[in-house]
Order: C-alpha cells, then sequence, then structure tokens
C-alpha cells in the first residue's frame, strides 16, 4: 500500500527545535522584511521597536539569538547590548547588529560593547541564516 | 521723502548657495542654510524629507530594478530601496532630526515611454508605501506622469521648487545596480 503522506513522513521541524530570533528595529519596514524572511526559513521570530523595549521584553523572555539596529529612539543598538551584557540572563547571548552604518569607529564601537556580529544591510537572507545558525549552534 | 526700502535678508538669500547634486543611489543631509540640493528625475523617485524643528532636511534619489535572482517573488527590488530610505532617515538622525516630526514630500516616477512597462509609478508607489509605513507624515507629491522634473531642496528650511524639463535632460532611465559593497557582508567578531 501507499505510504503516509510526504507531510507525515518528512514533518518541518518542530516548533521546539525552532532557533528563536528578536529582531530590534524602529523601522516598520524593515521588521516586516525580516519577519517575512526570518519565519520563511523557520525561524521562530520576535519584534522590538527600539531598545527599550527589547529591554522589557527580554526581562521576562527568552531567545536563542538578537538582531539589532543601531540607530533607534529612546534605546539605541549600542546602549541595548552594553544593558544586555551587563545583565545576567543575556550576558553570553549572541547579538548580531545588523545596519546601514558602514564605519569603521561605528563597528568597533559594537564590537567593544559586546556584539557578536556585524551585518550590514541591505542584508542578503541566506548570509543572515548562516550567521544566525552559526552563532547559535 | 520716504526712506529707501530695506529687505531684511533671509538665511537662505544671505548665503551663497551651496549647490549639492544628489545622484541615483544617494542619500544626503544637511543643515546648512545655504545648501540647495537638487536633482534631475525621470522616471526615478527622489524623497525630501525634513524636520522642522531641527531644520534638518535630506534627499534621496532612486529607481529600484529588478530584484537579485535569490530574493523573493516582488516585482522589484524593495529591499534596496529601504536601504535607501533608511540611509536617509539615518543621515539626518545623526543632524539631530527626529523620525516623528519628519515631513515627506515625493517626486519623479514618471512613466516617460508609454511602451515600457511603467516602472516611474512601481517607485512611486514604494516610496508612498515606505512613508506610509513609517508614520512619517506625507506632505506633498509631484508623482508619476508623462515629464521628466527638476527638483531644488533647501534642506535646512524644507522649500522644495519642482518644475517639469525636456524628456532629453532627465537622465538614463536604467535602474541603478546594488554597489559592489551592498551585499550584506557580514563579519563574526
Amino acid at each position: 500500500m501507499s505510504t503516509a503522506p510526504a507531510s507525515q513522513a518528512q514533518p518541518a521541524s518542530p516548533p521546539d527545535e525552532s532557533i528563536r530570533v528578536l529582531t530590534v528595529d524602529d523601522s516598520a519596514s524593515m521588521r516586516a522584511l525580516l519577519l517575512a524572511a526570518l519565519s520563511s526559513r523557520g525561524f521562530a521570530v520576535e519584534q522590538a521597536e527600539d531598545g527599550q523595549e527589547a529591554l522589557e521584553w527580554l526581562a521576562t523572555n527568552e531567545v536563542d539569538v538578537i538582531i539589532t539596529d543601531i540607530n533607534m529612539p529612546r534605546l539605541d543598538g549600542f546602549g541595548l547590548i552594553e544593558k544586555l551584557r551587563a545583565s545576567a540572563l543575556h550576558a553570553e547571548r549572541p547579538i548580531l547588529v545588523l545596519t546601514t552604518e558602514s564605519s569603521d569607529e561605528k563597528k568597533a564601537r559594537a564590537r567593544n560593547a559586546g556584539a557578536t556580529g556585524w551585518i550590514v544591510k541591505p542584508f542578503d537572507a541566506d548570509k543572515l541564516t548562516t550567521a544566525l545558525r552559526r552563532v547559535t549552534h | 521723502m520716504s526712506a529707501p526700502l530695506k529687505i531684511p535678508p533671509t538665511q537662505e538669500s544671505s548665503a551663497a548657495p551651496v549647490r549639492l547634486t544628489i545622484l541615483q543611489g544617494q542619500a544626503k543631509a544637511s543643515s546648512d542654510p545655504a545648501v540647495e540640493m537638487s536633482t534631475i528625475l525621470g522616471s526615478c523617485v527622489a524623497t525630501c524629507l525634513f524636520d522642522p524643528r531641527a531644520r534638518v532636511g535630506g534627499m534621496n534619489h532612486f529607481l529600484l530594478a529588478e530584484p537579485p535572482e535569490h530574493t523573493r517573488s516582488t516585482s522589484f527590488d524593495r529591499d534596496y530601496g529601504l536601504y535607501l530610505m533608511e540611509l536617509l532617515v539615518n543621515e539626518m538622525l545623526q543632524l539631530g532630526a527626529a523620525k516623528g516630526r519628519m515631513k515627506g514630500r515625493l517626486y519623479g516616477g514618471a512613466n516617460i515611454n508609454p511602451d515600457l512597462a511603467p516602472i516611474g509609478s512601481a517607485n512611486a508607489a514604494f516610496a508612498r508605501d515606505f512613508l506610509r509605513r513609517e508614520g512619517i507624515e506625507q506632505v506633498h507629491e509631484d508623482l508619476e506622469g508623462r515629464h521628466a522634473r527638476r527638483i531644488a531642496f533647501r534642506p535646512a528650511s524644507g522649500l522644495v521648487r519642482c518644475r517639469t524639463v525636456s524628456r532629453d535632460s532627465a537622465p538614463t532611465q536604467k535602474p541603478l545596480a546594488r554597489p559592489q559593497s551592498a551585499i550584506g557582508t557580514v563579519e563574526l567578531f
């Protein structure tokens, strides 16, 4: 007789195996782009509009990796990284900066604040996916 | 006898203008009253943003191309458009502007050749959509149609002059390919 349907024989990654990503960006357009790119590649995506909202959310929630913009109101990406690195819960959390900034000075500042990596916009979804898997491995 | 009429110099007229041409793929911002940004648009779109409190303005200029092969099914390269919009916003933030105070004016997006796909309209729709999604008030647009336009923008006052020009004076309508640097480079520390 016929075998089980493909959907049963080859299940998609169950939700508990998905890598949980928090994206932090004040641009609604960029959030929509990241949500579409990452959820279609199997990531579980949470989103915050700036560093302050991310910090408040992260006080009671956990993720596997954080992707943050630099230029944001209230609390920018540098501030967010510094505050997370000072917290017990997120001191070791991988944090990738995703930015239009191209200056070496800003990159060095992110690195010194404790960022895990630096990704230049416009991002390539496949390269971003590879980076996310590598830093959460 | 009446006193001679004295016209007080305004900020704009007192300074010799510093002219900046904004080319396709560029985004620049300034708070200098002497600066006048200008560009000529065919199917390309220019976004002029202005923060009236900080008196900071900026302009970008783009014509979005078909997307790279690996990207999704959108009809053109929205990702690159978003990047150029964000570049403009960030240039202004660095000069003290706030996104919530910015006002947007959109120009260009003409469909100059009626026999070709309306790439100007597609770019105009992208720009309108961006402002709406980002909560930036769109206070004016002069978009689409069949005519090329020349734009002159004073970033420190937000003043824009737009006039139609001969289509021959518009630059090439070729969409800009992404620069080599814009490939989403990843660097892990």
